[in-house]
C-alpha cells in the first residue's frame, strides 16, 4: 500500500526518495515503519496519522499521511 | 461628564479616514490627560476607548480589534519566560499591540551567538542582561505598558509551585502564560506552573526550519509531555532568524487572540511548520 511521509528537523535526512508515495506492506505498524526507515523511538517523539497523534502500535492504512516530529526546543 | 471623561474628550480630535470618521487621541493628548487627572497613560487610553476614542498609537489595530477588545488587551496581563529569540520578538509584538501588563523572566546575558536572531540583542549589549535590554525597549516603544523584567531564572517544583513568591504572585495574576524558553529542560516545569495557576500556556519551539506553536489548557497534555527534557534538534540545526520571527508572530497572534476574548485556536493542537518546504499543518495531540 502507498502512504505519504512528512518528517521535521533532523528526521528529514531519513526520508526515502519518494516520501510522498512510499510503499509499505499492508498492516504495517508505526513501530515497523520507523524500523524500516532506520529511526529509533528516541529520535521520533511524536507521530501523527492524518493529523492525529498516535502510538507506535498504531496500524497504518492505505493512503495515510504520517508526520514524524523529533525533540525540538529552540527559542 | 466626569473630570476624566472631559479630560480625554477635550484632548481628542476628529479625523475622516478611509474607514470612516474616527475620534483620535494622540500621544501628547494621552500625556496631557494623564497629567491633568493624575492617572497613568494606560488608564487614560482605557478611558478614551470607553468613549470610542482611539489612542493614535493603536489606530492601525482597528477595525481588526474592536474598542472592547483593545480595552481587554490594555487590562490584560501576560507572564512570559524567556527574552531570547522568541521572547524578544514576542515582547515587541505584545507591547506594540497594547497589552497592559507584562512580566518577563530571564536570567541570561546576551552572547555573541544571539545576534543572528534575538531582537533585543545588539553589539553593545553583549554581556549585559536580557531583562535590562527588554525594559529599555518596552519603555521606548510603549510607555503605557506596565513592564517588569526579572533578571533571574524561574524555579518551579515538580508540582508546579513557583519558588520565588514575587514571581509566583505575578504568574498567578496573569491572564496568559507564555513559554519563550530556549531548550527543553524547563518547559514541563513551566507547563505545570501554568496548570497549577489554572492559566492557558502558549508554547513554541524551533529547530532549523522546523517548529511548532501550541496552546496548553490546564490539566491537558502539551508538547512538553512528549518532547522530553534533554538535547534537541536545534543543537544540530540551529535557530535561523526567519523561523524564530515567524514562530514568535504565530505565538503572539494566539496570545492576543486569547487576551481579546476570542478563545485559543490551538488548544490541544500543534501548528507544525517546515520552512524548508513551506508547509503548515495543524495536528491534534
Amino acid at each position: 500500500m502507498i502512504i505519504t511521509l512528512k518528517a521535521f528537523a533532523t528526521l528529514q535526512k531519513y526520508m526515502p526518495e519518494h516520501a510522498d508515495a512510499y510503499e509499505v506492506p499492508e498492516g504495517t505498524t508505526v513501530q515497523e515503519l520507523l524500523d524500516r526507515l532506520g529511526l529509533s523511538d528516541d529520535q521520533v517523539r511524536l507521530v501523527f496519522i492524518n493529523g492525529a497523534h498516535v502510538s507506535l502500535q498504531a496500524v497504518i492504512a492505505e493512503g495515510d499521511r504520517l508526520g514524524l516530529f523529533p525533540a525540538v526546543g529552540g527559542g | 461628564m466626569g473630570i476624566l471623561e472631559d479630560a480625554v474628550s477635550s484632548a481628542a480630535t476628529t479625523r475622516t479616514l478611509s474607514c470612516g470618521v474616527r475620534r483620535i487621541l494622540d500621544q501628547a493628548g494621552v500625556a496631557a490627560a494623564a497629567a491633568t487627572t493624575g492617572l497613568t497613560l494606560r488608564q487614560i487610553e482605557i478611558a478614551a476607548l470607553r468613549q470610542e476614542i482611539i489612542p493614535e498609537r493603536y489606530l492601525r489595530n482597528f477595525d481588526s480589534y474592536s474598542y472592547e477588545q483593545q480595552i481587554r488587551l490594555l487590562e490584560a496581563s501576560v507572564f512570559m519566560v524567556g527574552l531570547g529569540g522568541l521572547g524578544g520578538h514576542l515582547l515587541e509584538l505584545l507591547a506594540r499591540a497594547g497589552v497592559g501588563a507584562i512580566t518577563a523572566v530571564d536570567g541570561d546575558v546576551f552572547e555573541p551567538h544571539n545576534l543572528n536572531r534575538q531582537l533585543l540583542s545588539s553589539m553593545d549589549f553583549v554581556g549585559r542582561p536580557k531583562a535590562e535590554a527588554a525594559a529599555l525597549r518596552v519603555a521606548a516603544i510603549n510607555p503605557s505598558v506596565r513592564f517588569l523584567a526579572h533578571h533571574s531564572y524561574l524555579e518551579v517544583a515538580t508540582d508546579g509551585a513557583v519558588a520565588d513568591p514575587k514571581l509566583r504572585e505575578a504568574l498567578e495574576s496573569a491572564t496568559v502564560v507564555v513559554d519563550a524558553l530556549g531548550g527543553l529542560k524547563d518547559r514541563l516545569g513551566l507547563q505545570n506552573a501554568a496548570a497549577r495557576a489554572d492559566l492557558p500556556l502558549v508554547t513554541a519551539a524551533i529547530a532549523g526550519g522546523s517548529g511548532f506553536v501550541a496552546t496548553v489548557l490546564p490539566g491537558h497534555p502539551g508538547p512538553a509531555d512528549f518532547l522530553g527534557a534533554g538535547d534537541a534538534d536545534e543543537d544540530q540545526l540551529g535557530t535561523p532568524a526567519p523561523a524564530v520571527a515567524l514562530t514568535a508572530s504565530l505565538q503572539a497572534n494566539e496570545v492576543l487572540r486569547i487576551l481579546r476574548g476570542k478563545g485559543p485556536s490551538l488548544a490541544g493542537k500543534m501548528l507544525l511548520f517546515d520552512l524548508t518546504a513551506n508547509t503548515f499543518e495543524t495536528v491534534t495531540l
